[in-house]
């Protein structure tokens, strides 16, 4: 086998002591990095760039760490989820859903190994998808028109009513909510500048991070404030320091699903690992929650999204690798990262440079491998974080968060602008307002209206090229048939629980 | 009550919002336009804040007395924290804001100007030695 | 618990550290990680501090916001005399403030010099009928609407007015020419990889960032708008050579603070110049795509302003703005 001759040299190259102490060295800043809120693999992996060329390392040892960096950073997004609930970054959005309530629970531990888990088979499958199809899947994702990625938007959002909060109507503003925060700043296609109120300061629109940190975060500190008398409820069990096996495999079967499920996404350029995880989750929520428990603590609820963010981001390296072309902010940044390197990635990298690639896609499977070995032992190090008092934990997540922001965009006007994130956030939760359908908005719109205007731009203004595509006509039944699914399913649970159950 | 009020404040948001988009005009070159979006969005979410209004939840639970008062103060220390990070620089306003927001959670104030001191420092090295993110280190009146 | 000696001890090394790296040059990229203006300052930040032409490492700091006005208005507001100052710009800049999309005209700052230059060319799949400018211009005579056009900026941007220029040279008329089709993408290789899916015609954008493929020999290049015909493909005609006098390049250079003084700024130039002169610079400007070209001090100012009037006067006559 060719495929398998080429992988046993890259691994040739990549199991060496030295690139083997550069992956668990990536693996911890990362995973260091990835926890603190605000700063995420994007981030993560431009800051420490230049690390890489301190140490005058070569390419493929580089590599290897700043991939360890890059998984590290995915992975210790997730700790901030579950523990605090604040998403490291955008795509671990989903994870709080079920990760904190179960944190809440005293299962924290389990919380973490279930996303360790799940994380680690998300990567691993996508990076044997990467191994074996790579340029055939890169030769499917480029018939992805606009008006199919529009179509794929639709569905995030038709969908969104069903998978969190307890008021539909709600669920749907708020997320309507989001896309209209997306609208704010400098328009991409006519450089118009849309609900700026003439500042400068708001060209670029709400930077995702800075509404994620402000709206779970800050929003956090105020509602913190509120229930600080009511001393009982205010402390976290502990719980287990070490999650059993038995425990992290009850989201085995989700994980697989989700990492089917994200790595479809992931292939597909610009829908990404965000789209990845919370397709993920609504296929899971409709597939499994029989018992309503989903939203308060399901296992399946962390494994599904875990596996298929990692899945998607894993899938997303196909088409920045064999087109060039990145999927997400994360992919974006790798893409630098091989640019920096002299390594310019496109239709001619897999047969010009078969050294690096396979290199890399041995460093895939090292950082996947090095990051589960490490993390396991590491959950009981970061559960301890919760006994922290809360005179020294609260401040330190607050100050962390404002100076990630911060130290990243350098500007005074993010931070207010995070701190009224924190008051929308507080007053949203106070009304039972879910606050993922609003982030999702805000990181999805700008594509979905984008996609919109190029379909129309491709057609001089007919509006019937969104239903000329029959891949928009697929998607647009798949849309249809999960709506009908989530109101039997509702009908059902009106008429009680199933006594079979 | 409260739920009607905040549909009701949505509703006109999304008029506004509605609204404000007519004044978008692309020169040529883009059949849909930068003001077509923001209105499509504008009538849902219109709609949503209407039957928010016509049919409220449940008020929630508002904590009055001291609750407010902290939360109304956390507020005040987070935006004077972030009024004065450049003036006073990183590491002295850091101190500050930990340090009261400490003391807020109902510690000692001895303690609250531990965690201000070994916080503020902490992060200060970790992000501006450690990960080469210039922070501000000195007071503006100093440098 | 933690250790908080431990910490005290880190955070007092921490301020020893501090009090000595006050004089490092900062570049600012007016951009987040990963762009174009963050490599131009990365690069070079990186390149000055290994050639030995500053002594300390250059400080990299991101500011993305307006392409480019959130640090263009920040440095006219509070950096103007900072010595120690580097900020990135492109042709995308600069066509920004010709449209009055900045906060203030270039007379506010300093222009350093450039570097070198992404060159603009006009491609086509390689499945496509049109094999020369003419076959894709005679299309777009007959029916304006008849090839969607594609590239990484907005309308009114760069990739967009290189595309009308050409047009306008062929002889189509402004109703014409502003009836053909323009989608944007968010970057070259995304508007690439959409025709390659028969989404869209042709594609108006840098080389930089497509030379992959057309050495594939997925793409074909109908015209690159330079001088001279591009070393890397000789094979490629100019559209010059094909009868039309459009050139459209895109320079990578610096700017810093308006009120800084002479010595101050005859310094950057001369280390820029310097850096430039490198075989270091060459080889890894080359390898970003880049064309390694030199203009500093006063001949750069004159260029710059030369460059945001002609800009202007196209915007205007296209209608971009009034």
């Amino acid at each position: 086998m060719d495929i398998l001759a080429a992988l046993a040299a890259g691994f040739a190259v990549a199991l060496t002591p030295l690139n083997l102490t550069l992956a668990a060295i990536g693996s911890f800043l990362g995973t260091l990095i990835g926890a603190l809120p605000g700063l995420g693999p994007v981030n993560g992996v431009a800051i420490l760039i230049p690390l890489a060329f301190a140490l005058k390392l070569e390419p493929s040892s580089a590599l290897i760490m700043l991939t360890c960096i890059y998984y590290g950073a995915m992975y210790g997004g997730r700790i901030s989820s579950i523990m605090l609930n604040i998403p490291g970054d955008e795509p671990a959005i989903m994870t709080t859903l079920d990760g904190y309530p179960m944190a809440r629970a005293g299962k924290a531990a389990q919380a973490l190994g279930i996303s360790a888990m799940a994380s680690f088979i998300g990567a691993t499958l996508a990076t044997v998808g990467l191994t074996l199809f790579a340029p055939l899947l890169a030769k499917a994702a480029i018939h992805f028109g606009p008006s199919d990625y529009f179509a794929l938007y639709v569905m995030a959002f038709a969908t969104v009513g069903g998978v969190v909060g307890v008021n539909p109507v709600k669920t749907l503003f708020a997320a309507f909510l989001g896309l209209m925060l997306a609208t704010v700043g400098l328009d991409p296609g006519t450089g118009t500048a849309r609900y700026t109120f003439g500042s400068f300061h708001l060209y670029d629109g709400f930077d995702p991070i800075v509404a994620i940190v402000g709206l779970f975060a800050i929003s956090e500190v105020l509602v913190y404030f509120e229930t600080l008398h009511k001393s009982s409820d205010g402390m976290v069990k502990m719980g287990r320091a070490i999650p059993r096996l038995r425990e992290v495999l009850q989201g085995l079967t989700a994980a697989f699903r989700g990492s089917a499920i994200g790595f479809v996404c992931g292939i597909l350029p610009g829908a990404g690992a965000s789209l990845g995880a919370f397709v993920s989750y609504t296929a899971e929520k409709q597939l499994s929650n029989k018992d309503g428990t989903f939203g308060k603590g399901d296992p399946r609820g962390i494994a599904a999204p875990e596996a298929g963010n990692n899945a998607a981001a894993g899938g997303a390296l196909i088409p920045m690798l064999t087109l060039g072309v990145p999927g997400s902010g994360t992919t974006a940044v790798m893409l630098a990262l091989l640019i920096s390197l002299n390594i310019q990635p496109g239709p001619l990298l897999f047969t010009r440079e078969p050294d690096l690639v396979w290199g890399l896609i041995a460093a895939l499977y090292l950082a996947n491998l090095v990051l589960l070995i490490l993390n396991i032992p590491m959950v009981g190090l970061f559960t301890r974080l919760l006994s922290l008092p809360q005179w020294l934990l609260m401040p330190f997540v607050v100050m962390v968060s404002f100076i990630g922001i911060y130290s990243i965009s350098h500007s005074v006007f993010d931070m207010f602008v995070m701190v009224g994130f924190g008051v929308l956030g507080y007053v949203l939760r106070k009304f039972d307002f879910p606050i993922v359908p609003v982030v999702l908005g805000l990181l999805l719109g700008a594509d979905m209206e984008n996609n919109l205007r190029r379909a129309l731009s491709i057609s001089g203004g007919d509006f019937s090229i969104l239903v000329n595509s029959p891949i928009a006509l697929g998607i647009y039944a798949l849309t249809l048939a999960m709506l009908a699914l989530a109101f039997y399913m509702a009908r059902k649970a009106k008429h009680g629980p199933d006594v079979s159950d | 009550m409260m739920n009607r009020l905040l549909g009701m404040a949505f509703l006109a948001m999304s008029i506004l919002y509605g609204l404000a988009a007519r004044d978008y005009k692309a020169s040529f070159g883009d059949p849909l336009g930068p003001a077509a979006f923001p209105m499509i969005i504008a009538i849902p979410a219109a709609l949503l804040s209407l039957a928010m209004v016509l049919r409220p939840d449940p008020d929630p639970q508002w904590e009055r007395g001291a609750p407010m008062l902290k939360q109304g103060a956390a507020l005040a220390i987070l935006l004077g924290y972030v009024a004065l990070l450049e003036p006073l620089g990183f590491p002295l306003s850091t101190m500050l804001g930990t340090a009261l927001l400490a003391r807020l959670v109902g510690t000692r104030w001895s303690y609250a100007a531990i965690a201000g001191i070994s916080i503020s420092l902490l992060l200060f090295f970790l992000f501006d030695r450690v990960l080469g993110l210039p922070l501000p280190a000195f007071p503006d009146f100093m440098s | 618990m933690l250790d908080f000696t431990k910490i005290l001890g880190a955070g007092l090394l921490a301020c020893a550290l501090g009090a000595t790296s006050a004089s490092a040059a900062e570049c600012i990229a007016p951009a987040d990680p990963g762009g174009g203006w963050d490599f131009t300052c990365r690069t070079v930040g990186q390149l000055l501090y290994d050639q030995k032409i500053v002594d300390a490492p250059v400080q990299v700091t991101n500011m993305p916001g307006g392409v480019g006005a959130v640090a263009f208005a920040n440095v006219a507001a509070k950096r103007a005399d900072d010595p120690e100052l580097l900020v990135a710009t492109s042709t995308v800049g600069v066509t920004q403030i010709a449209q009055g999309k900045y906060p203030a005209g270039i007379d506010t700052m300093r222009w350093l010099g450039m570097l070198g230059s992404d060159v603009g060319v006009i491609v086509v799949d390689s499945k496509s009928d049109m094999k020369t400018l003419d076959d894709l211009l005679a299309k777009l005579k007959a029916d304006p609407g008849s090839v969607p056009v594609a590239g990484s900026s907005g309308v009114g941007g760069w990739d967009h007015i290189r595309m009308l220029m050409v047009a306008d040279k062929a002889g189509m008329s402004a109703d014409d020419y502003k009836s053909i089709r323009w989608v944007q993408f968010d970057g070259g290789s995304p508007a690439v990889t959409q025709m390659m899916g028969g989404q869209v015609g042709a594609v108006s954008t840098d080389l930089g960032e497509i030379a992959g493929f057309v050495e594939s020999g997925d793409i074909r290049i109908l015209a690159a708008l330079s001088d001279d015909r591009i070393p890397a493909f000789p094979d490629a005609p100019t559209a010059k050579e094909q009868g039309i006098d459009v050139t459209g390049y895109n320079w990578r250079g610096f700017y810093t603070g308006g009120k800084v003084s002479d010595d101050v700024y005859n310094g950057w130039v001369e280390k820029l110049h310097t850096l430039y002169d490198t075989d270091a610079w060459k080889k890894e400007a080359t390898a970003k795509g880049l064309v390694p070209i030199w203009r500093g001090g006063p001949e750069f100012e004159t260029y710059v302003s030369e460059q945001v009037d002609a800009m202007a006067r196209i915007s205007k006559e296209i209608g971009v703005i009034q």
